[in-house]
């Protein structure tokens, strides 16, 4: 993606922009300097000049864009208020995406990828920012972990047959994980994979699923060998939704705090009982599926790093500047402004993580402990802030009252939401066990990053 | 010197605690955190029944006249549920600020009433500019032939939805000041009066408009304007250490939970107690736990004992606050996805920490009047 000059003595300088205005994307990732160039940088620069094919292509989402946003679409600020008919328009959306390329940018053209490099994608990112969507414009973390380990370990009739309809978005997908005795432990799961004739039979049960509004495609990861050690005993599985032997059920959670802010609306149980599922969708080989999972693992622990604006810490901060009382902006009352202050440089660090952790994945530099630094300094911050906002704002921060309830119940959904956001994707604890293997404290042999290419 | 508790505390504490238990189970509790009121009739009788409403108000004004200690031992017991409802605000706040303010005769008449359950009172101080400073009470009450007429807000006031009386801090006075404030006693039934339930993930917390609402000279609580804030103030300083102890006992229901979920839980093939890190959690809880125990009861001693009690209080309140945040905070990491589980029971007490955090003041406003009352 980024050309590497062939013998310069320096590493290719990268640039870094952070110029656009709070309610874009800030972050742009960076293109390398023409390989033939053969001007030195003696610095970093976080600056970054868009090419005149760049800024073309600009304009050509722009103007797509304009007639492709389907009437009405709008995200709710608490996703579990999410209405068939919104999570309908978005797949719409998600389907003309892909029809471009544009859903899943980077990944080819032969899958449904758009081939695009990674500064396109951060412009259709900054484009659909305007409208106040994403790419993908629904929950498909799915679809997004899903594909990328199906692009590194399936065979190629498995990527023919599985990464099309994620990437032209005629399946939205959820991953099954999580057990109620395999949590933290996720390689101790037992839900069970018995290979008869061409198919798998499986049985178990997977907790904290999904979003409102089901899918098309699931992916777990199951026992195929219970005799087998530990980490050699696990398959990796693609499930279709409507399998027979799959039952499901909504579990009240205090809110479905999102990934990285994909954020899902409920989460559920999925019972599977003798649900049979093709053998085919066995990805990586049996047996081999906990090194499947080392690559969505990798990236739910921050490994892809993020780049996308806080939306809810820019409000905030909007939020005080604008609000008066007497007359007088929140933002003078010294406390308040002290609050503020601490919300933005939290968060500005995070920011820094992820930006930085977003460069070293898509540079394809080596990577160790910065993904789950990532997620843990995301997950603490999260609720650090929340606590902070709390105090600046006063009760305002814990109601959606339709009359005084800020921001349209922004704030209130983001008290609940951080205290949740502490666990999906693994707790803060595991981002901590994993940092300690990667910088190799603790044990003889440093732990290698999960592979994302 | 004895820190321990008496006879008669440890026999309050074990009454409260057996009912506690018996009625407010986790599946009554997550039901109750979302209704208006957070209590049932049943629950509120058997409340006032056990003497829970009267136990602060003196015996010559119908309660048990119980120490400020006492009324903490019963109120850590609620806090361990977490239970709602109106216990607090009428049977402690409620009174304390009749008993500071009142004539006499408000007095028999009124807290006899609180006490056997007939009145339930609801004090309502902050305003849509919110704050606990004297000069954020701007809701006017202008006389009007002979009548006192309210036209405002006063939000985010606890327990109205059940109230029968609100206790209102207006401001009758000239100029920002606390010269300026009364309190006046509002039956809530008075045509202009509304109560709304503020939606989100606070519990009984209310709007209360007043529109044109006209209550006669005598809702004026004492015999003269302008002495409300003192009496306000005077009463909560004796409200927050309870209020403290609420959060003391819905503290150690979470360390509680946390404690037993590390024996149990098994990952890695052992229970997750074993690890550093999970200790670290628990460590963190009761060490936050302690702090908030500690301090509100030397605030308590002294409120009993008749000594300047003012730099304890608000250090309580400061340290109880924040203390709560944190525990709540160790709660959740020691027990990850289930602790958001709602019927789990655990989000009941961290919505507690967040909805309480700022009644009566905050741990700024407390560190702040802490300097002041030590002299600094």
């Amino acid at each position: 993606m980024l050309p590497q000059a062939p013998s310069q003595p320096q590493f290719p300088s990268l640039s870094l922009h952070t110029g656009f205005p709070p309610t874009s994307i800030g972050m742009i990732l960076p293109i390398a300097m023409n390989a033939l160039d053969t001007k030195e940088m003696w610095f970093m620069d976080f600056e970054v000049t868009y090419t005149p094919e760049q800024e073309a292509f600009r304009a050509e989402v722009r103007d797509w864009l304009v007639n492709q946003i389907p009437e009405g679409l709008e995200q709710p600020v608490d996703p579990g208020d999410l209405s068939l008919e919104q999570y309908e328009k978005s797949r719409l959306l998600g389907r003309r995406l892909g029809a471009k390329g544009w859903l899943y940018p980077t990944y080819p053209t032969a899958y449904g990828g758009g081939g695009l490099s990674v500064d396109s994608v951060m412009i259709l990112e900054e484009e659909l920012d305007r409208y106040g969507l994403h790419l993908p414009p629904y929950y498909d973390s799915g679809g997004r972990l899903g594909g990328a380990s199906i692009f590194v370990w399936g065979s190629e009739e498995q990527k023919q047959a599985f990464l099309p309809p994620i990437f032209r978005g005629e399946w939205r997908t959820w991953q099954l994980l999580s057990e109620p005795n395999a949590g933290s432990d996720l390689a101790g799961v037992q839900t069970r994979a018995v290979r008869d004739g061409d198919e798998y039979v499986l049985n178990g049960q997977k907790i904290y699923i999904g979003s409102l509004h089901g899918c098309e495609m699931m992916w777990t990861i199951v026992v195929t060998d219970p005799d087998a050690p530990r980490h050699e005993n696990l398959g990796w599985l693609m499930v279709p939704y409507e399998t027979e032997g799959v039952t499901i059920r909504p579990m009240e959670l205090l809110t479905a705090g999102g990934e990285g802010g994909a954020s899902p609306g409920l989460k559920h149980t999925v019972f599977f009982e003798n649900a049979r599922v093709p053998a085919f969708n066995l990805v990586g080989g049996e047996n081999n599926g906990w090194k499947v999972a080392t690559t969505h693992l990798e990236l739910e622990h921050g490994g892809g790093g993020m780049v996308r604006r806080n939306k809810v810490v820019d409000r905030f901060l909007e939020y005080c500047q604008t609000t008066k009382f007497n007359g007088v902006p929140l933002s003078q009352d010294p406390d308040i402004r002290e609050a503020m202050a601490e919300v933005f440089i939290k968060n500005e660090i995070v920011r820094l993580f992820g930006l930085r952790t977003y460069w070293l994945s898509h540079a394809h530099k080596p990577r160790s402990y910065e993904g789950p630094q990532t997620s843990y300094t995301r997950k603490i911050t999260a609720l650090e802030v929340a606590e902070e906002m709390l105090r600046a704002v006063g009760p305002y921060a814990m109601i959606n009252d339709d009359e005084w309830g800020p921001l349209n119940g922004l704030l209130e959904h983001n008290q609940r939401a951080a205290v949740v956001g502490l666990h999906p994707g693994g707790t803060t604890d595991i981002q901590k066990v994993i940092m300690s293997r990667r910088i190799g404290i603790g044990r003889h042999v440093r732990e290698q990053a999960g592979r994302l290419r | 010197m004895d820190l321990g508790l008496t006879e008669d505390q440890e026999l309050l504490k074990s009454t409260a605690a057996s009912f506690v238990q018996q009625e407010y189970g986790k599946e009554t509790l997550v039901e109750l955190e979302k209704t208006p009121t957070g209590i049932t009739s049943e629950l509120l009788r058997q409340a006032v029944d056990l003497g829970w409403f009267g136990i602060i108000i003196p015996e010559a004004y119908g309660g048990s006249g119980r120490s400020f200690t006492d009324t903490a031992v019963l109120f850590e017991e609620l806090g361990r549920g977490p239970v709602f409802g109106p216990h607090f605000s009428s049977g402690v706040l409620g009174a304390l600020t009749v008993m500071q303010a009142g004539t006499e005769a408000q007095k028999q008449a009124i807290l006899p009433r609180v006490a056997a359950g007939e009145q339930m009172l609801a004090v309502a101080v902050t305003e849509p500019n919110h704050g606990w400073q004297p000069e954020k009470i701007q809701l006017q009450a202008t006389r009007q032939n002979g009548n006192y007429a309210l036209n405002g807000v006063k939000l985010f006031v606890h327990d109205a939805q059940i109230a029968s009386h609100l206790v209102c801090a207006v401001r009758t006075g000239a100029g920002n000041g606390s010269s300026g404030i009364s309190l006046l006693v509002i039956p809530k039934d008075t045509p202009g009066v509304a109560v709304r339930t503020l939606t989100g993930w606070s519990s009984q917390v209310d709007e209360v408009r007043f529109d044109n609402v006209q209550v006669p000279a005598e809702a004026l609580l004492g015999d003269a304007e302008g002495q409300g804030w003192e009496a306000l103030d005077a009463a909560a300083m004796q409200a927050i250490p309870i209020l403290c102890a609420y959060t003391v006992g819905s503290c150690q229901q979470v360390y509680e939970m946390s404690v037993e979920y590390s024996r149990t839980r098994v990952q890695f093939g052992q229970p997750i107690g074993r690890f550093q890190r999970v200790q670290d959690h628990i460590i963190g809880i009761v060490n936050n736990l302690d702090a908030a125990r500690w301090t509100t009861y030397e605030a308590l001693w002294k409120l009993d004992a008749n000594r300047a009690a003012a730099s304890s209080i608000h250090l309580a309140k400061a340290v109880t606050s924040e203390a709560y945040l944190r525990v709540c905070h160790g709660g959740h990491e020691v027990h990850a996805g289930v602790g958001v589980i709602s019927e789990y029971g655990l989000t009941l007490h961290t919505q507690r920490s967040r909805t309480l955090y700022h009644l009566l003041g905050d741990a700024k406003l407390h560190r702040r009047r802490m300097t002041d009352a030590l002299g600094w």
